[in-house]
């Protein structure tokens, strides 16, 4: 019987594992190294996945969650410096990107990781649980407490930058 | 928080999560894809190179079992074997005895054929040998 092979459309994959790394990690080069190890893993193991025990994404995403936690996990979160740039040049939505990957920055890591699950990999309540063997029920619950933390974050922090901009209007 | 209230008012921080999704460069995405594939191709490719091998190879035992080349490749195979074996280990191992003088002194004593004791015959005569054992010796 012929195996589906777990990287047959790497594309989207990619994109996936990077936004994942890139919300816990920082978007840049971590990230990209992060991405880069666990394809090389998933290339060497390829043959060692199992359909059964969930989708390829999964897979990759658990690959990618030991690549961070294993040799990444002193790495401080990469943020980009929202008041450095001159903001008249930046669209608002820039802006409000800069803004939510600081807020994520500022989370604790559990939070951070629920987050970069959910929103950056695009798993579900029920994958989630799967891949840190939890209950759904639990990470549901989590994932709510974690966005009302930044909903939080977000209303304490106001960017530098944007308090400069409305005094100089 | 003003910035936030007053621009993101009613915002669905879940939404705004989901399209301000990190993204990698299409640079990036073109080179790990490109491994990927290729990756791929090459262990596809062996595993090909594996299967048209052993396509092959039974196809060439099923044409030489329809012809019964399978036993004459046994027997040749065997006789090789013997071959190999008379030649590896000699039959004749040549002694060289040195003759002397005390040769025959000193020969291997012949084994003294040990005769065997005959066996007391069950039935009538037993009884009557056992007596004579029985008898005191005559002392004259």
């Amino acid at each position: 019987m012929l195996r589906r092979d777990p990287l047959a459309d790497p594309a989207p994959l990619i994109k996936r594992v990077y936004a994942y790394a890139a919300y816990r990690l920082g978007d840049g080069p971590d990230a990209e190294d992060i991405t880069s190890e666990t394809f090389e893993r998933a290339l060497r193991y390829r043959k060692s996945y199992d359909p059964k025990k969930g989708e390829p994404v999964a897979w990759l995403l658990g690959i990618a969650k030991r690549c961070i936690d294993g040799s990444w996990s002193k790495t401080e979160y990469a943020t980009e410096d929202v008041d450095s740039p001159d903001t008249t040049d930046l669209e608002e939505d820039t802006i409000r990107r800069l803004t939510v990957s600081r807020a994520v920055a500022a989370l604790d890591d559990r939070d951070r990781e629920l987050i970069a699950l959910r929103y950056g990999a695009d798993l579900t309540a029920r994958q989630i649980a799967e891949l840190l063997d939890a209950r759904t029920n639990a990470i549901e619950v989590a994932l709510h407490r974690a966005l009302g933390r930044l909903r939080g974050i977000l209303g304490a922090d106001e960017p530098e930058a944007v308090r400069k901009r409305g005094a100089s209007q | 928080m003003r910035y936030w209230r007053k621009r993101h008012e009613g915002l669905d921080l879940e939404a705004e999560l989901r399209a301000g999704r990190p993204e990698p460069s299409s640079e990036f995405v073109h080179r790990l894809e490109a491994r990927v594939r290729n990756d791929g191709r090459r262990s596809r490719a062996g595993s090909l190179r594996v299967a048209f091998v052993g396509a092959v190879t039974a196809v060439m035992l099923l044409a030489l079992a329809s012809v019964g080349g399978v036993g004459y490749a046994s027997s040749a195979a065997q006789d090789a074997a013997v071959s190999v074996k008379r030649v590896v280990t000699p039959k004749d191992v040549i002694q060289i005895v040195k003759r002397g003088s005390a040769i025959d002194q000193y020969r291997k004593p012949k084994a003294k054929k040990v005769k065997k004791a005959k066996k007391a015959k069950k039935g009538k005569g037993t009884k009557g040998r056992v007596r004579a054992r029985t008898r005191p010796p005559f002392t004259g």
